[in-house]
């Protein structure tokens, strides 16, 4: 018999342990033994100081044993001299010798064993749980304690290089920017690339309503066998975040750290010496020297950044029910000045049995508040462009006012505007769980998400720019959605013979209202209300005031079956229903199904032989179609009138009114995008001591959304948003975990993770819509750039694709030698991603690092490309390599200014060390973290890693150079449990 | 089956949450077919032709006619204006440079902004007029609507006709079949019937910035004037009778009344887009697409002016041939700018006094102060972004020329004289004893320089394709642009202009 894989749940387990106590006395009372005995007396627990029940406790060599208790205590008799073996499912056994000496109370802490915990592991599927021995398709799991730590302001990045396949971007250094996720390359255009995250059964959640601490565990939903059960929402893969619970005991813990950070790297330009001597050497008798020596980038930045976070949370935990609350703060001052993050977050988790565990209430409530300053980022570009000697304040004390379009005083830009924004998100749920009839089980989980952003401006009289021309420009701006999801649905479990079915379906519905409004005025006699009184402000213009409401409803019906035989051989089938108030009149609802199966290869007799080195072995594939929709935003399918700001003018009373015109071309047949996606893979141990899983996957997506040009007329705009084009994604995705040594005072686990994507464009066009290519990468705004585009979308290319001269260099005169023709020169898809870590403890010492890498993307490095630009000297600044790359040709776009990209980061490093309590439950450690400690690649710029999403600027190095931060901090846990 | 049930029973549980409601609620926006069922929606309705006439900027293009591509595209093909690239600025693709020289090609950005500005226009009215039919009115009161409707309308078909030519030919909203070019002729034809079959119905009176009866006629005037041009029958007799039919202008005793922040006040204009900063009206801000960036100063001791790009400019030459005592040179800026707040000459940032030349020494590499710039319009210290000026674009002086230059053309020069006078005596000028084409050319460039007029003067002179400043001889298949690249690959229906690569 082979239990490992046997299907275990609570109450069955329970019930397996008390037989296994009952026999174990029952042999205990025929025993009879001379030897020496005392009674023995201790607790058991896990790394986390929480109690072990059911722990089972053997006296070696005999069958005198025992469990432990609900709180995990134990009491046995044992010969003196003898040794109990303690051990508990997942965890790593344990001897102690028993002596006469041994008298206290034993407390014993068990560690967890990776690998025979994987087996057991508990994954969420969406709807359910299962068992991860038993899943058919491809799900990568994190536990919180393999989270990444480090000042976090956005928690998706809490999973950068944890998930071959998913790629976490925050393009930049800037505390407040969000980061974007991508699963298995883009599957869209225009529609978010981002997965749908599951917080707790909620599906569809902004992430960051969760905060690292509160995380207990990750599942990604990767195939579509796994995510086809979320439908029109799956096609990008599904995160599902389940927050932390208390099961047992009491228990506080503190968590602080406070950081410091400077900014990572800068472009070396021109310092006012070097430009002195360039003036000199070339005998430039014009140029205007201002007699200062400014560093305009370090004018904007802080010069050291602090960082500090306190999370402090509570938790009790009985039989029947548990509670915790957690609250924290974290403000994190960016490296540029007025920027940061500050959030207050509290959450609380609850959950009460009753009935003799016949029915479970379970309730959440996630709050927190963000306030940030949002940055102006021309600054950056204004910094690289100013001369040096340049003071930032003229001899008055006002800031120096400098000439052209792009050349204002950027330091004037950043301290003379007052922007405020905050955002609340909110998140509740309430589930109920009957269980009934033995094998069924109804849940029902009502939720409500509100998230709510106000922003604030004031740019006063005396703001160069705007505010001075408008005599001070005020605006407030308010806006806020409310979802609502009512989930139902049934689950049926039943065991016989060597079967096992799982059956689940059920109805989800889906509100989602946003609302807002905004009002702007300017012409303030006095700066001293900012935005607070915009009713002061004189001048008013049409379209100062505005509001705006919208709402979408989605329906569902789903269902999902799994049968496993024996534990070697199981099936996955699902089918999900979608109706959603955006698709067009003529395509309401889609259907989405899917199918798998695996093999548990070591299950069969024939592995036995094996069974030394191959732990265990599991054969994967898997089929289905999932849906995107969220590119259709509100009304995109109805023909309808708006009255954006389109006034006309009546002579006779001398007055403007508002014109009404239509919005946008209908659409009838508006719908998601849809997905097929074939999924082979394989999960394996090795040894005992390596486990890993290799996937391989083929998505297809077909019906595109993409705004497309029409002719006008017929069409009623130039434009259409329809579903036309078709691209494909193929990829292998390998992830390894391994404990390299284990013993009593070393540990030394690594992992690893691999993925390769490749993209391409098959279709653009069907029998209504043609389209050749569709340029993007728009290089709008820079100088003499207007109109022009560096990327195509183009049918056999991957999106992303740079299209341009290819450049074999510089001739004699220092002029850009380059091709006749437009080719692709490059793209901005990685050709493979790793993440990478391992974690040592040795006795009270740990020790660890993070670190992930992105390689084979081609980055436009713009920046580069607009400052090597032999006009700019002497009126303006050049980096310290114009002077040596003998340019003397204009900004031109070609692959000159295209880079590889490929980098690799070392993005946290952690050194710990914990002071043990007699009472092991409870503890304190310190540590310090490092982020960002090192950057190992070939590009020029000042960061290789930048935006890779959406059509406007993927792979663009272009000005926005938030200097991504160095952070070193020093924490303090403490932990108390009883 | 088991799952068949459960999955019945919810469904049938949970009914009461509105199960397959679907429908989509409206808060924020109107369905089409809700609205224009009061006089005032009808209003609001046909607004809107009249808001398209300031044009559109979107992803794809930035289409307004007062300052950006539908503007410079007539501007900088023509012999009076240029876009030189300075340094990096405005290079974008030489789609200015390619202008100037007439190497355009079908992609060609301006190209496609004029095309969209003209038929975004015309698919809005096409919707209107379907909506107003739709609206239950009667068939008489429907009649003067749909004249005005139609004779805007009307205003950018002429506009393609005189840009593009062979252009398609779409009236009904509800047909959605793809429309193939009609030739240029039926093109002309079309507007000519349209304009003459709205007359009947449109407004006698002088209604400031509304299409009337004089503004119809005044279309067809410009329609009759380059009949040779565009179709090769000549109508200048057409042309002189349909001047004569205007009536209730004259000419502003001050030639910049009519481009003054309150232009609307001008007794000499037949037709202007109006503009009003505070109705949130968009895309005029043609001035600062001219001057220099630091320009600011020379118009506000605090530099409390919006930015300017320092864009196009006089062709060299242009400014020269104006006469020093012709008061409208001063629709050009040249000389050295003075910074109102320290008394002397701006300095730019390169160390060089900001001195605007006539002379351009490198069209592909202009110095920051070379060109004279555009100075038409009037500007004030503390101006918006978006400025107040009306978009003027017929002023009686134009009619006053038309009927000049075909006496001319017909022989009677002496016809044309009073005409003349009555331009040259406000400019300052006296008209010369010889009245001949070459003058007649050189006049309406003096008249309307930066007014949009240029290339349609040039075709019909000849001088567009001769050699000039930047270019060579021009092939004659260039009169009209080509159907731009993307419009092309959208609607397999249409061919290309003949003479351009398909």
């Amino acid at each position: 018999m082979n239990n490992k894989y046997s299907h275990i749940n609570f109450p069955k387990g329970k019930t397996r342990k008390s037989f296994v106590l009952i026999v174990v006395l029952f042999f205990l009372t025929l025993t009879i033994n001379a030897q020496e005995k005392k009674i023995v007396t201790g607790t058991v627990l896990d790394e986390t100081g929480i109690t072990l029940a059911g722990a089972t406790i053997l006296e070696s060599k005999t069958i005198n044993g025992t469990t432990t208790n609900f709180d995990g205590k134990f009491e046995l008799e044992v010969a003196v001299g003898g040794t109990l073996e303690i051990s508990y499912i997942g965890y790593t056994s344990q001897q102690i010798q028993i002596t006469a000496n041994t008298n206290a109370p034993l407390t014993i802490t068990l560690k967890e064993d990776a690998f025979a915990l994987d087996a057991v592991k508990i994954v969420s599927v969406g709807y359910g749980t299962m068992k991860k021995s038993d899943l058919t398709g491809a799900i990568s799991t994190v536990s919180s304690k393999e989270l990444v730590q480090g000042t976090i302001t956005s928690t998706e990045q809490v999973l950068q290089g944890k998930v071959a396949g998913l790629v976490v971007t925050q393009d930049t250094g800037d505390p407040s920017s969000g980061s974007s996720l991508r699963l298995r390359g883009g599957t869209s255009l225009t529609a978010s690339n981002n997965p749908l995250i599951v917080v707790d059964g909620v599906s569809g959640v902004d992430i960051n309503v969760v905060q690292p601490a509160d995380i207990e565990s990750v599942d990604v939903l990767k195939d579509a066998s796994a995510t086809a059960i979320y439908g029109s929402r799956g096609a990008n893969g599904v995160i599902i975040i389940t927050t932390k619970s208390k099961k047992k005991g009491l228990s506080f813990n503190y968590n602080g750290f406070t950081g410091i950070s400077q900014a990572s790297n800068h472009l070396d330009m021109l310092s006012a010496n070097q430009w002195r001597g360039y003036v000199r050497d070339n005998n430039l008798t014009d140029a205007i020297d201002f007699g200062a020596d400014t560093d305009w980038q370090s004018e904007l930045e802080r010069n050291m950044a602090s960082t500090q976070s306190h999370v402090i949370n509570m938790a009790s935990g009985t039989e029947t029910g548990g509670l915790r609350a957690s609250i924290s703060y974290l403000n994190k001052e960016g490296i540029i000045k007025t920027t940061g993050m500050e959030r207050l977050n509290a959450s609380l988790n609850t959950h009460q049995y009753i009935l003799d565990k016949a029915i479970k209430f379970d309730a959440g409530l996630f709050a927190n508040i963000d306030k940030w300053h949002p940055l102006d980022y021309r600054i950056f570009e204004r910094a690289f462009n100013l001369n040096p000697t340049i003071p930032v304040y003229d001899a008055d004390g006002n800031f120096t006012e400098v000439g052209g379009t792009l050349y204002e005083n950027p330091v004037e830009i950043l301290t003379n505007r007052n922007a405020d924004s905050k955002r609340n998100r909110l998140l509740g749920y309430f589930k109920t769980e009957a269980n009934f009839l033995n094998d069924f089980q109804a849940i029902l989980n009502l939720s409500v998400e509100h998230n709510a952003n106000t922003g604030n401006t004031y740019k006063p009289t005396y703001a160069v720019m705007e505010g001075r021309s408008e005599n001070g420009y005020g605006q407030k701006t308010y806006g806020e959605y409310t979802t609502m999801q009512l989930e139902a649905y049934l689950n049926y479990n039943k065991e016989f013979g060597k079967s096992t079915l799982n059956a689940m379906a059920g109805y989800s519905y889906l509100n989602n209202i946003y609302e807002g409004f905004g009002a702007q005025r300017s012409g303030f006699v006095t700066d001293l209300f900012e935005y607070n009184n915009l009713g002061a402000g004189q001048n008013y213009r049409l379209g100062d005031v505005y509001s705006y409401k919208g709402k979408s409803n989605l329906v569902s019906l789903f269902a999902r079956a799994n049968y496993a035989y024996d534990s070697r051989y199981m099936f996955t089938a699902t089918i999900r229903k979608d109706g959603s108030s955006r698709f067009g009149e003529n395509n309401k609802w889609g259907i989405f199904p899917s199918g798998s199966v695996a093999w548990n290869v070591t299950g069969e007799d024939f592995m036995q032989a094996s069974e030394d080195w191959l732990t265990s072995l599991k054969l994967r594939a898997s089929y289905g179609v999932t849906g995107n929709q969220d590119g259709i935003g509100e009304y995109k399918s109805l023909s309808i009138l708006g009255v954006g700001g389109d006034s006309y003018y009546d002579p006779a009373t001398d007055s403007w009114s508002l014109a009404y015109s239509p919005a946008q071309n209908p659409n009838p047949d508006l719908k998601w995008e849809s997905t097929t996606q074939v999924n082979i893979g394989l999960d394996f141990s090795l040894f005992n001591r390596i486990s890993g899983s290799l996937d391989w996957y083929n998505k297809k997506t077909e019906d595109l959304l993409y705004t497309y040009e029409v002719p006008q007329p017929p069409y009623l705009v130039g434009t259409i948003l329809a579903n036309v084009g078709e691209l494909t994604n193929q990829g292998l995705e390998l992830t390894l975990n391994a404990n390299i040594i284990q013993n009593d005072n070393f540990n030394w686990d690594t992992n690893f993770t691999f993925a390769k994507n490749t993209q391409e464009i098959v279709k653009l066009s069907n029998q209504i819509y043609e389209t050749d290519v569709i340029y993007s990468g728009s290089l709008h705004g820079l100088s003499g750039m207007s109109n022009q585009f560096s990327q195509v979308i183009k049918e056999g290319y991957p999106v992303g694709t740079f299209w341009g001269y290819e450049s074999s260099g510089l001739d004699e005169n220092g002029e850009f030698i380059l091709s006749d023709e437009k080719t692709a020169i490059g793209n901005v898809q990685p050709d493979f991603t790793i993440g990478f870590g391992m974690n040592f403890t040795y006795n009270n010492f740990d020790f660890g690092f993070t670190s992930y890498g992105s390689f084979g993307q081609d980055v436009l490095n713009a920046t580069n490309m607009m400052l090597y630009d032999p006009n700019r000297l002497p009126a303006y600044n050049v980096p310290d390599a114009y002077l040596d790359s003998g340019i003397n040709s204009a900004p031109t776009f070609s692959s000159y200014w295209i880079e590889d990209a490929s980098f690799f980061r070392l993005q946290t490093v952690t050194l710990g060390y914990t002071i043990p309590f007699k009472n092991s439950t409870s503890k304190i450690r310190f540590y310090v973290l490092g982020e960002n400690l090192a950057v190992f690649t070939n590009y020029e710029g000042v960061d290789p890693e930048v935006n890779l999403t959406g059509l406007d600027n993927p792979g663009i190095d272009r000005f926005n150079n938030y200097p991504r931060p160095t952070t070193v901090s020093l924490g303090l846990n403490l932990s108390l449990g009883y | 089956m088991k799952i068949k049930n459960i999955t019945l029973i919810v469904c049938t549980a949970l009914s009461i949450f509105a199960c397959t409601n679907l429908e989509e609620e409206l808060f924020d926006k109107v369905k089409d077919e809700d609205f224009g069922k009061t006089p005032k929606e009808i209003e609001a309705l046909a607004g809107g032709a009249y808001s398209s006439l300031r044009g559109f900027q979107d992803d794809i293009s930035n289409a307004f006619p007062a300052s950006e591509y539908v503007f410079f595209l007539n501007e900088v093909v023509s012999d009076e204006a240029n876009i030189p690239t300075r340094g990096t600025d405005w290079y974008d693709g030489g789609q200015y440079q390619n202008a100037q020289r007439h190497t355009w090609t079908p992609d060609n950005g301006m190209i496609l902004s004029a095309w969209r500005y003209c038929y975004a226009g015309i698919a809005k009215i096409n919707s209107i007029i379907y909506q107003i039919d739709q609206s239950g009115l009667t068939e008489d009161a429907k009649k003067p609507i749909f004249a005005e409707l139609k004779s805007v309308r009307a205003y950018y078909y002429y506009m393609l006709l005189d840009l593009f030519g062979n252009v398609p030919i779409v009236t009904d909203f509800e047909d959605l079949g793809l429309p193939a070019n009609s030739s240029r002729k039926e093109v002309y034809d079309f507007v000519e019937s349209e304009l003459t079959e709205a007359l009947p119905y449109l407004r006698a009176d002088i209604a400031y910035s509304k299409f009337t009866k004089n503004v119809a006629y005044a279309l067809l005037a410009r329609l009759y004037l380059n009949s040779e041009a565009f179709i090769g029958q000549p109508r200048w007799q057409d042309c002189i009778d349909m001047c004569q039919n205007i009536s209730g202008y004259a000419l502003e005793p001050d030639y910049f009344a009519n481009f003054a922040t309150q232009n609307e006040n001008s007794t000499e204009i037949i037709l202007a887009i109006p503009y009003d900063n505070d109705a949130g009206t968009i895309g005029n801000y043609m001035s600062s697409m001219s001057y220099h960036y630091l320009q600011r100063f020379a118009v506000s001791p605090t530099g409390d002016y919006p930015w300017s790009a320092n864009g196009m400019c006089a062709q060299p030459g242009v400014y020269s041939d104006f006469d020093d005592l012709d008061r409208r040179k001063a629709s050009m800026l040249a000389g050295e700018q003075i910074n109102l707040s320290t008394g002397s000459v701006i300095i730019m940032d390169s160390g060089q006094p900001l001195n605007y030349t006539e002379d351009i020494s490198n069209f592909e590499d202009a110095k920051q102060n070379e060109g004279v710039r555009l100075n038409k319009y009037q500007i004030n210290a503390g101006d918006q972004w978006e400025r107040d000026n009306d978009f003027v674009l017929i002023r009686y002086a134009e009619i006053l020329m038309m009927q000049a230059e075909c006496y001319v053309r017909l022989g009677s020069p002496d016809l044309a004289r009073p005409f003349l006078d009555q331009i040259n005596t406000r400019a300052g000028m006296t008209t010369p004893s010889t009245i001949d084409l070459a003058y007649l050319d050189k006049e309406l460039l003096r008249e309307f320089i930066f007014e949009g007029h240029r290339r349609t003067d040039n075709i019909r002179f000849g001088t567009f394709f001769q050699p000039w400043w930047e270019k060579g001889p021009t092939e004659a298949y260039r009169a009209i642009f080509p159907i731009p690249t993307t419009v092309l690959s959208a609607n397999t229906n249409l061919t290309q202009n003949p003479g351009y690569p398909n």
